[in-house]
């Protein structure tokens, strides 16, 4: 058992160093088209929100549609860290505090969001980390922040507002954003980032306390008559979710010069998109989730003809797997298929048998 | 006070809307206890429906209306054959998750065939407008239609729950799934029924938002489907009156607060109201509380 | 006061009723330690009921629990494990996708601990104590034939076997008291016998005290040292299982006039 499980593991980590020595080897050969170069970091924050996201679908059992939100907050603590620090640092070292940032300060709204959040249940619980999500976008784009001499200035109106002096910097400018970041990402950080992602994931599922989230899922009321307190690890895997999806958000921010908040990037739809790497690569499979991130991200750019449909594809992905594998009748017709199909094995065996007679 | 008139009275129709549409969403969750994701979806297609007939065909308005009521229950069946049938054992979550799907696909179905740029939907309440107070408040026909509408649907359904034979089975399932099989209610039938309603009444919301915000996109439903759902829980799932006063609560607090706060926040207090009721009163100020059999 | 303290479980004047209804009324009852004691009665008498309360899946409208002289009335059914009451139930509930030994782990979670951290760095405690959780959970599923299925998922075992885990797992929570809720429901009499040897010998080898609701009459008259009978969510009588079993209102209970 033990051994299956870190073979398993290993397996996932060899499939994350491979394609990266492989996609390492086209760029530096040449061989890749500044297409699928502009992919290489976006892949990796998807499958880090995809894995992360899967904590709390899969292993502890709660549909949260807010992910892009923690994603969001991640990008914009970061993204006010690196302007505010810009040229006093070097670039290494600004990343990986903005890292340690972005976790930290989501980690804490995942805390926060996830006090009322947790007290809810199925449905209630996904429309309000819905709600939340939308929350967070939609403050993102109403404030203004700005430094100078006399420190920090915030207002929730406009720029002006914010009476900076003549030497003073506008950091967020609502709802356009930030601008003036360092695009210090790349695909050799991206994917450190994934493999402390797994790493983090993977451990935690196969230690104890991997065992009481697993087990709060499966049944809460046994659960708690074990003594395992609910509370405490629905909390646990909701805030590593979030902290994890902020550790994305920064490796977004840092991917690009200037950040914005739309629904595209951090609304409701991405968390749906997310959603989607889950659901294809399967509830609670970490490694499908990883392998569906990647996919659906180079697909719809390889496809360009397919792009207009990529959305319906997805949504027709979304209800066929729900369907195949939830469905009462799907999952009978699916034991009988392969009922047959071991049947089939077991006949020549069973001739062979005879004609040794 | 004469504009705080004017937008309270907006609010109430608004609200109106918003309480047709959380028609839709306690019925189906009362009885096939599933939170119907895409139901706003199905109010952006009666939208649609509304604008081929009457702006590009140039029929007259009450055929585009029929044909989006129509359209919208014959769609809110299919939907609830196809998708949601087949889950009716499955766990919510499944259910959920299968429902964002339908609501994902109905937006880019809809984004695929009618483009990505915003339509502008011609008004079809074609209904004078009426000034009070000396013309310091104009109430403009659409309000008018819309909460006139609102009451008359309310109205209409109590009856309907309350004295047909389907209307009692709808309260019967609603109640214990199992024993309205066991006293020969046909299930399935009521629960296509209320699928059907339900459609029904998205597509009235879809013609009285877009007349009263005369601009049609993919996304037209999807946000007041979940403003709908948020007042459907704050009236008390599953309550028709609950519907009602939680959709109007809503669409007052949402005007007031985009005129006197800030209409970039106006989303964010909307979805901040609904995340305190969750808290402070789960069940909604109607609805009552169930308890989870050990 | 003294005397009780000798009790294992002492529950007085317990009552809760649901819109009206008594679902249990002045129940009362006092498990000497290291007894095996049975909780029958007809269908909806409040047996389960009586077993939520004890728990705290319900919180009692009156009435108090004393567990080993410990006051829990009304405390939350994870302190009340803690205190040491663990239970399995009627409709069996384990962790359907966690392997069989998994589910016993899940029960150890409170005896053997370590930091998140720990778990996620791998360190040398964590590994100390996963390697002893193994030990435990395997010596507890040989007790009861299941350290052959360890690696299978729980829901993938047969019914009887299912019901066996539920107790292993309850059992690895080290309780004082084990409440079992028709631990021989949907066995054949072979499996039943086997299961009252098992209980027995768990009694013994881990110096606990039973509870059980049964309704399999020979089960309850094979091993139970005492009886309570439940009828209308009300004490229809109590004492040694062969006076009660001989009583005529519970002859009377069971079969009707």
């Amino acid at each position: 058992m033990k051994t299956k499980t870190f073979r398993q593991n290993a397996v996932t980590y060899g499939i994350v160093i491979l394609f990266y020595l492989i996609c390492q080897g086209l760029i530096l050969s040449g061989n890749m088209s500044s297409l699928m170069k502009g992919l290489m970091v976006p892949i990796c924050y998807y499958v880090i929100l995809a894995v992360s996201l899967n904590l709390v679908v899969g292993i502890s059992g709660e549909l949260s549609l807010g992910h892009a939100g923690f994603m969001c907050i991640g990008a914009y603590a970061s993204a006010i860290f690196a302007v505010c620090v810009d040229g006093k640092m070097p670039e290494g070292l600004e990343l990986f505090l903005a890292l340690i940032i972005g976790a930290a300060i989501t980690a804490v709204f995942g805390f926060l969001i996830g006090i009322p959040v947790l007290r809810l249940r199925g449905d209630y619980l996904a429309i309000v980390t819905l709600a939340f999500g939308e929350i967070i976008k939609n403050v993102v784009n109403a404030v203004y922040l700005g430094v100078d001499e006399n420190g920090l200035h915030f207002s929730m109106k406009d720029s002006l507002s914010l009476g900076l002096s003549e030497e003073g910097l506008t950091i967020m400018n609502g709802a356009q954003g930030i601008s003036g970041l360092p695009r210090t990402a790349n695909l050799t950080i991206g994917i450190v980032l994934v493999l402390i992602t797994l790493f983090i994931v993977l451990n935690l599922m196969n230690s104890r306390q991997g065992r009481a989230i697993m087990a709060i899922r499966d049944n809460r009321i046994a659960a708690e008559s074990i003594g395992l307190s609910v509370s405490k690890y629905k909390m646990m895997a909701f805030v590593i979710s979030a902290a994890l999806a902020g550790v994305a958000g920064v490796l977004y921010s840092h991917n690009l010069s200037a950040l914005q908040a739309t629904s595209k990037n951090f609304g409701y739809n991405q968390s749906i998109m997310i959603l989607v790497f889950v659901v294809l690569g399967g509830i609670g499979n970490i490694r499908g989730s990883m392998i569906a991130a990647v996919i659906l991200t180079i697909l719809p750019e390889k496809l360009r003809f397919l792009s207009d449909y990529r959305m319906l594809i997805y949504a027709i992905v979304l209800i066929s797997m729900m369907l195949f594998n939830s469905a009462p009748k799907a999952i009978e017709w699916r034991k009988s298929l392969a009922e047959r199909f071991a049947r089939k094995k077991d006949i020549p065996a069973e001739t062979a048998g005879k004609e040794a007679r | 006070m004469s504009s705080f008139l004017t937008y309270l009275i907006n609010g109430i129709s608004l609200g109106s809307v918003y309480a047709i549409i959380a028609l839709g969403y306690t019925m189906v969750y009362g009885i096939a206890k599933m939170l119907n994701f895409a139901h706003g979806d199905v109010i952006m297609v009666g939208g649609y429906t509304v604008f081929v007939i009457c702006s590009t065909l140039g029929l007259p308005p009450f055929v585009g209306i029929l044909s989006a009521v129509v359209v919208c229950t014959v769609l809110g069946v299919v939907i609830e054959r196809v998708a949601y049938k087949p889950l009716r054992e499955a766990s919510s979550l499944s259910v959920l998750i299968t429902a964002i799907g339908v609501s994902y696909f109905l937006q880019n179905a809809a984004l695929i065939i009618f483009g990505a740029d915003t339509k502008s939907f011609q008004n079809v309440i074609n209904v004078p407008s009426l000034t009070l107070m000396d013309g310091q408040v104009t109430v403009s026909g659409v309000t008018m239609v819309t909460i006139l509408s609102c009451a008359l649907i309310l109205i209409g359904l109590t009856t309907f729950i309350n004295k047909t034979k389907t209307g009692q089975a709808m309260l019967a399932v609603s109640e214990d799934k199992g024993a309205a099989t066991l006293m020969g209610i046909n299930v399935n039938r009521t629960i296509a029924v209320t699928f059907a309603i339900g459609s029904a009444l998205a597509a009235i919301a879809g013609v009285l938002l877009c007349s009263a915000y005369p601009v049609l996109s993919s996304t037209t439903g999807a946000m007041p489907g979940i403003k709908a759902f948020t007042a459907a829980v704050f009236g008390g799932i599953g309550s028709i009156p609950g519907a009602l006063i939680g959709g109007i609560i809503m669409g007052v607090i949402e005007n007031l607060s985009k005129a006197y706060i800030s209409s970039q926040l106006s989303d964010a207090i909307v979805f901040a109201v609904l995340i305190v009721v969750l808290l402070v009163k789960p069940t909604g100020l109607m609805g009552k509380q169930i308890q989870e059999k050990v | 006061m003294a005397e009780q303290k000798k009790n294992m479980l002492s529950v007085e004047s317990l009552s809760i009723s649901f819109g009206g209804l008594k679902a249990v009324d002045n129940f009362h009852i006092q498990i000497k330690p290291h007894e095996l004691y049975g909780l029958i009665g007809p269908n909806g008498a409040g047996k389960t009921t009586v077993f939520n309360l004890l728990t705290g899946v319900y919180k009692p409208d009156t009435g108090s629990i004393l567990l080993d002289g410990q006051n829990i009335t009304g405390k939350h059914t994870i302190d009340i494990n803690h205190a040491g009451i663990a239970r399995t139930f009627q409709n069996i509930r384990l962790f359907g996708n966690l392997t069989v030994l998994d589910n016993v782990k899940a029960g150890l979670h409170a005896h053997y601990t370590y930091g998140m951290l720990s778990g996620i760095f791998r360190t040398p405690k964590f590994r100390k104590m996963e390697r002893e959780m193994d030990q435990k959970a395997m010596e507890i599923l040989k007790v009861f034939d299941l350290d052959g299925a360890a690696d299978y998922k729980a829901s993938q075992l047969p019914y009887g076997k299912q019901r066996k885990l539920e107790i292993s797992r309850a059992l690895a929570t080290e309780p004082k008291l084990l409440l079992l809720d028709e631990p021989a429901a949907g066995m054949n009499p072979q499996e039943t016998q086997e299961l009252m040897d098992t209980i027995r010998f768990v009694r013994d080898h881990f110096d606990m005290t039973i509870l059980l609701i049964e309704h399999d009459m020979k089960l309850v008259s094979g091993i139970c040292e005492e009886l309570t009978v439940l009828n209308f969510g009300q004490v229809l009588c109590q004492g040694e299982t062969k006076a009660v079993l001989n009583n005529p209102e519970v002859i009377k209970a069971y079969l009707g006039d």
